[in-house]
């Protein structure tokens, strides 16, 4: 397969799992094509404007006559400090948002989104409508950044099964779930709220910064409501029950459209009909938890507890066995316990 | 040099738009605790259907190119005509977007991505359609009528004087309507309380298809009008307005039909207030009050706090 297309993928799954982190919590935000333009137009003026980042290597690693490659480790500390941004832009909207009702945080999602543009497109500094070009690359060939976005993404996945089967990830289902029964089990709903939030801002806001050192110039349209759009319609289309739904969701719908290059312009129409749907039709996605147990229980079963999938098929079963007990709505019978503090 | 009556025109003008806008998402959240986000679609396609209806010619860039309606209304006719049809269309998103979640019980949430996606569908159905080009409507659309004014020694368009009066009348229509129809008070009846209403003998399902109807009716209206005054930029104006209009629904306080009217007004007065150097900024307007009311008060300028029973 197409190396660049395997990245656009890979960022597309991203993308998705940055959806999904604040669904997992019941929580609807549309502000992951805002952090992911915070990240990639932070990266853009970084690597253009700051030469002690790629300084050092114009004198060495540039042999061979080529373009200069850009250090790694540069790229590395773009995605530090756009993670810290992101999680401190999303933890204050966070703050001002989450106390209030659900729908609060989609409409200020979408101002955050809509002023970002607006400010974007007006600052000189980030080049205005044209954006900003020549980002250097760190990667010589897009074999390099297919590798580093499949580790990144191994680490959020990794990182989302880890929290699907710990107490913040129980946490956050049973506020899905049932936000009232949460609260009154102990459960600081606004927390794992805002923690839901500011992970989705991360992953988007990372994400980000690799996309622009890819994608070579950014422009304030990367950002725009459109990317809204595609970006949901990832996570409804693979499923939100589980991680691995809006990384299926994101690798597949970021290849639909480029292999059916023909349908061109209906492929907003495309998602437009998979949002619109697809959650009445198959309200649980393609990957459901289900599907999952089903096919882990094929495994054979020493794999099956390396990859942790038995504690995870268990809460499935609702018997929580090996889990510290935590009162889900789903579970009345149970004792609720005390998680905060 | 702008005087500042021309100003305060403008922005009171613009303003009532807003809050005709606004009012389209109130009427649907009040009955259905959601936010309809096909509504700034559904703003799009009235201000093409009125520009159609007005005798504007396609472009040459969609599948329709060179269409042109075999008669020209004039602009009072066609405003009300494209607010029918909208609100026909507007019932479509009900049906597709929204009943069938209804019929399961879905959680609101899915109600904002099934209404995002007919959104989406019907804008790009547009873009198709008629182009991605900009329409400007024709000047012979409001007849005889002087393109400027003079009031008091300003000059003021008649476009925003055409906007205020129509804004102006069709508030007092529908909020006659609501208070003193029985459709408007069913209507009320069933956003205070859906079951009890149902109890008393009231249809909510019926009920539900009007406040969609006459939000979609609103919404067609008012694209017609911004339109009419700043010209069709594109089939993606509309979502920008639709955005814009979301954040007077917060200022406003979410389900206040007033508190709508006021914070359109609010919003259009502040962005007529811009200085021509910083107009680029304009569009975020909306957005910076949208968080100055969050942060202190978040029920919105005429809301009630929520407080949610289990």
């Amino acid at each position: 397969m197409d190396a660049t297309l395997l990245v656009q993928m890979l960022l597309g799954a991203l993308l998705g799992l940055s959806v999904y982190l604040p669904l997992a919590c019941g929580q609807l935000s549309l502000a992951t094509p805002g952090f992911y333009a915070i990240g990639g137009t932070l990266a853009a003026l970084l690597s253009t404007r700051v030469p002690a980042l790629s300084g050092a290597a114009m004198a060495g690693e540039g042999g061979g006559g080529g373009v200069p490659i850009y250090p790694l480790s540069s790229l590395l500390l773009e995605m530090v400090l756009a993670a810290l941004l992101c999680a401190v832009v999303a933890e204050g909207l966070g703050r001002l948002v989450l106390r209030l009702q659900g729908i609060y945080l989609t409409i200020a999602t979408i101002a955050l989104v809509e002023i970002l543009r607006v400010v974007s497109l007006n600052l000189e500094i980030t080049g205005g409508a044209v954006g900003i070009f020549a980002i250097p690359q760190p990667f010589a060939a897009p074999t390099g950044y297919a590798l580093f976005c499949l580790a990144l993404l191994v680490l959020v996945g990794w990182l989302c099964q880890r929290l699907a089967v710990t107490r913040p990830g129980l946490a956050m289902a049973a506020i899905r779930d049932d936000a009232i029964a949460a609260a009154s089990s102990g459960i600081a709903i606004e927390r794992w709220k805002r923690l839901a939030f500011v992970l989705s801002a991360v992953v988007a806001g990372v994400s980000g910064v690799v996309a622009a050192h890819f994608l070579n110039a950014w422009n304030p349209r990367l950002g725009n409501f459109d990317a809204s759009i595609t970006t949901l319609a990832f996570v409804v289309f693979g499923g939100s029950r589980t991680w691995l739904g809006p990384v299926v969701g994101g690798l597949a719908l970021t290849a639909l459209p480029e292999l059916l290059r023909p349908v061109g312009d209906l492929r907003l129409i495309v998602f437009g009909l998979v949002i619109l749907l697809g959650p009445s039709l198959f309200p649980q996605g393609l990957i459901t938890p289900e599907l999952l147990t089903s096919l882990a229980s094929r495994l054979p079963r020493p794999l099956q507890r390396r990859l942790g999938m038995d504690r995870g098929a268990s809460r499935n079963r609702r018997t929580p066995a090996s889990d510290p007990p935590l009162a889900a709505p789903s579970s009345p019978g149970q004792a609720p316990a005390e998680v905060e503090r | 040099m702008d005087t500042l009556l021309q100003i305060l025109i403008n922005g009171i003008s613009t303003g009532a738009v807003y809050g005709l806008f606004a009012l389209g998402y109130t009427l649907v959240f009040s009955v259905l605790g959601v936010i309809n986000f096909a509504h700034g679609a559904v703003f799009t396609l009235g201000a093409y259907l009125t520009y159609l209806l007005v005798g504007g010619a396609v472009g040459s860039n969609g599948l329709l190119a060179g269409l042109q309606l075999p008669f020209a209304l004039p602009f009072w006719a066609a405003l009300p005509v494209a607010g029918l049809l909208t609100a026909l269309v507007s019932l479509l998103v009900e049906a597709t977007a929204f009943r069938p979640l209804r019929r399961h019980g879905a959680e609101p949430l899915l109600y904002l991505i099934t209404s995002l996606g007919a959104g989406v569908i019907l804008v790009n159905l547009l873009q198709i359609l008629l182009g991605a080009e900009g329409y400007a409507m024709p000047t012979t659309a409001l007849g005889s009528l002087p393109i400027t004014l003079s009031l008091a020694g300003a000059q003021l368009r008649t476009v925003q004087l055409v906007l205020l009066v129509v804004a102006a009348v069709v508030l007092a229509v529908l909020s006659l309507w609501l208070e003193g129809s029985r459709g408007g008070k069913a209507l009320q009846a069933v956003s205070e309380d859906a079951t009890t209403a149902r109890l008393l003998g009231i249809d909510s399902d019926a009920m539900i298809r009007l406040g969609f109807a006459v939000s979609g009716f609103l919404a067609g209206i008012a694209g017609g009008l911004v339109g009419l005054s700043l010209s069709i930029t594109g089939p993606y104006f509309g979502i920008s307005y639709g955005l814009k209009a979301l954040g007077v629904l917060v200022l406003g306080g979410l389900g206040s039909v007033p508190g709508a009217v006021l914070a359109g007004l609010i919003v259009g007065g502040a962005e007529a207030l811009v200085p021509g150097e910083w107009s680029g900024y304009k569009d975020a307007i909306a957005y910076a009050f949208l968080f100055a009311v969050l942060l202190l008060r978040p029920q919105g300028l005429l809301g009630r706090p929520q407080i949610s029973k289990v």
